[in-house]
């Protein structure tokens, strides 16, 4: 692990990364980049995939997801990986979900070379795209980070929840926690790939550590404990009454599995004919309770997606964000999430060593569930 | 006279494997065996195949408990689906707490091919354990 150096010019800190981005594609030390970018509108920033260094204007600390950056990765590695290298440019809990993926076999990461962004946290869509206040929502974001306004009003529940805003297991984390007077920003360079990616620049040493690491700590206690805090809050949606009220203002529209990075059956139960019955079977089951909601299956659709789910959920948040009817999914997904990575031990998108839970087994564990 | 309470009777729904539990039924049922009828019963090719769905499925449709069945620890036809059956019911126990159902309405057991009592002894004990719990809140859900 190497710590170096970027300055920051003229105060610039979505240029100076912009440059340095640029001269990756222009040295060819990766064939495109999929980054961070402002659509000509600048209502939204989307992952755009570059090659041309001239049309390359990105901004990678613009505080908005708009849709999972690891999906998009596993779309464009899954039917064939790369031959030459692609910079991809995500915030931790991307990473964590891609990591996710590759131990699924549904993205391919031997040409994907990660660079991770400390990330301040996102606004949702809408916030972003209609921003109430003078500055542009980067600006505003990167201000608060020095202090200068507090961007928590409008951060995403996920966000302000977030399992650890600092990327891990990226080959290069362009890091802002713990550098100080935001002249500079960290250069890290965490494996053999990112060495490679780097080889060339004059990039000067980070010489203190010691301020960026306990920034880290710092800001993932602070997170930690919002998290708890929220878990605590919100831990009480139980029994069939509560979970139905939680959820009367869906609309089946299944926007939440569209979005999830997870979640990637090709063909899923929940929109295929399954649940199509004959007329006459709809009216016994009316007629079982003298009534009968429809459409039916809502409610099973969202505890089969928990138990679909929440073993490796990375908290990104984006069911929440892509719920027409606002209904606060977060509440439920991130106490249920907890609970069951605490059970099997699992932190999901730390190591991509280690295997998803409910493919792997130990003959004699959970003894007392199969025998008494 | 003293008007009997129509006693409770729990609807469960089994799901067992093709090669060691459903033997094990048919076994009980060619011997004879007697066991409460309150268990529904579909054959699946393994334990490791009853995707967490079809057990919520049954749950929200209103049945008291469900039952998986499976080939005792290292029998299984698939090598490990059992084992697999096993850590995915730790999963659906855990989120059944949210759904307001007790842990105990899920059950998962091995019962081989030659267990014909073993399997008429878990049914008598599980129908007595549902009975203890109750019916299902879900049952009496309007819009499920």
């Amino acid at each position: 692990m190497t710590d170096k150096i970027l300055k920051i010019k003229n105060g610039d800190t979505v240029g100076s990364v912009n440059d340095l981005l640029k001269e990756l594609l222009k040295s060819k030390k990766v064939q495109a980049l999929l980054v961070m970018q402002e659509v000509p509108s600048k209502a939204m920033s989307f992952p755009v995939l570059i090659s041309d260094p001239d049309k390359l204007n990105s901004n990678v600390f613009a505080p908005v997801l708009p849709v999972a950056t690891a999906s998009v990765i596993s779309k464009i590695t899954k039917v064939g990986s790369a031959s030459k290298l692609i910079g991809v440019v995500m915030r931790s809990c991307q990473i964590r979900a891609l990591l996710e993926l590759v131990k699924l076999n549904q993205a391919n990461i031997e040409n994907i070379v990660i660079i991770g962004v400390d990330c301040l946290g996102t606004f949702p869509v809408n916030t972003y795209s209609n921003f109430p206040e003078k500055a542009t929502p980067t600006e505003f974001i990167l201000d608060s980070f020095k202090k200068k306004n507090d961007a928590v009003k409008y951060l995403r529940s996920s966000c302000y929840t977030c399992k650890d805003p600092v990327p891990t297991n990226a080959d290069v984390v362009i890091g802002l926690y713990g550098m100080g007077s935001q002249k500079e920003l960290l250069i890290q360079i965490n494996t053999e790939k990112g060495k490679q990616l780097l080889e060339g620049f004059s990039l000067e040493e980070l010489k203190d550590k010691k301020n960026r690491e306990k920034a880290i700590k710092e800001i993932r206690e602070e997170k930690t404990k919002n998290r708890m805090e929220f878990i605590k809050d919100k831990s009480n949606i139980k029994g069939i009454e509560a979970l139905a009220k939680f959820f009367d203002k869906c609309v089946n529209c299944h926007n939440c599995m569209k979005v999830c990075p997870i979640c990637y059956c090709k063909e899923c139960l929940f929109e295929s004919s399954v649940f199509n019955l004959e007329a006459n079977k709809y009216i016994g089951k009316a007629e079982k309770k003298g009534l009968f909601k429809m459409p039916n299956d809502s409610l099973l659709f969202h505890t089969t997606r928990m138990n679909h789910m929440v073993v490796s959920c990375v908290g990104c948040g984006l069911c929440e964000q892509a719920c027409p009817s606002d209904i606060p999914l977060m509440e439920i997904i991130t106490p249920i999430g907890e609970n069951v990575q605490k059970e099997f031990k699992y932190v999901p998108g730390s190591d991509i060593e280690e295997k998803v839970p409910l493919v792997i087994y130990k003959e004699d564990e959970y003894q007392e569930i199969g025998e008494k | 006279m003293v008007i009997k309470m129509e006693e409770f009777e729990p609807k469960i729904v089994g799901f067992l494997c093709n090669w060691c539990s459903y033997a094990g039924a048919d076994l009980a049922g060619t011997s004879r065996i007697q066991y409460p009828p309150n268990v529904r019963i579909i054959k699946v090719m393994c334990s490791g195949s009853v995707d967490s769905v079809y057990v919520m499925r049954a749950l929200l449709e209103g049945a008291d408990g469900v039952f998986i069945g499976g080939c005792h620890p290292g029998d299984c036809h698939y090598l490990d689906g059992n084992y697999k059956a096993r850590r995915r019911s730790v999963l659906l126990k855990s989120i059944l707490d949210t759904i307001g159902l007790e842990k105990e309405r899920i059950w998962i057991r091995w019962v081989s091919a030659s267990e014909g009592q073993r399997f008429a002894d878990t049914m008598k004990e599980m129908t007595e354990a549902i009975k203890k719990l109750g019916p299902s809140p879900i049952a009496k859900h309007w819009n499920i």
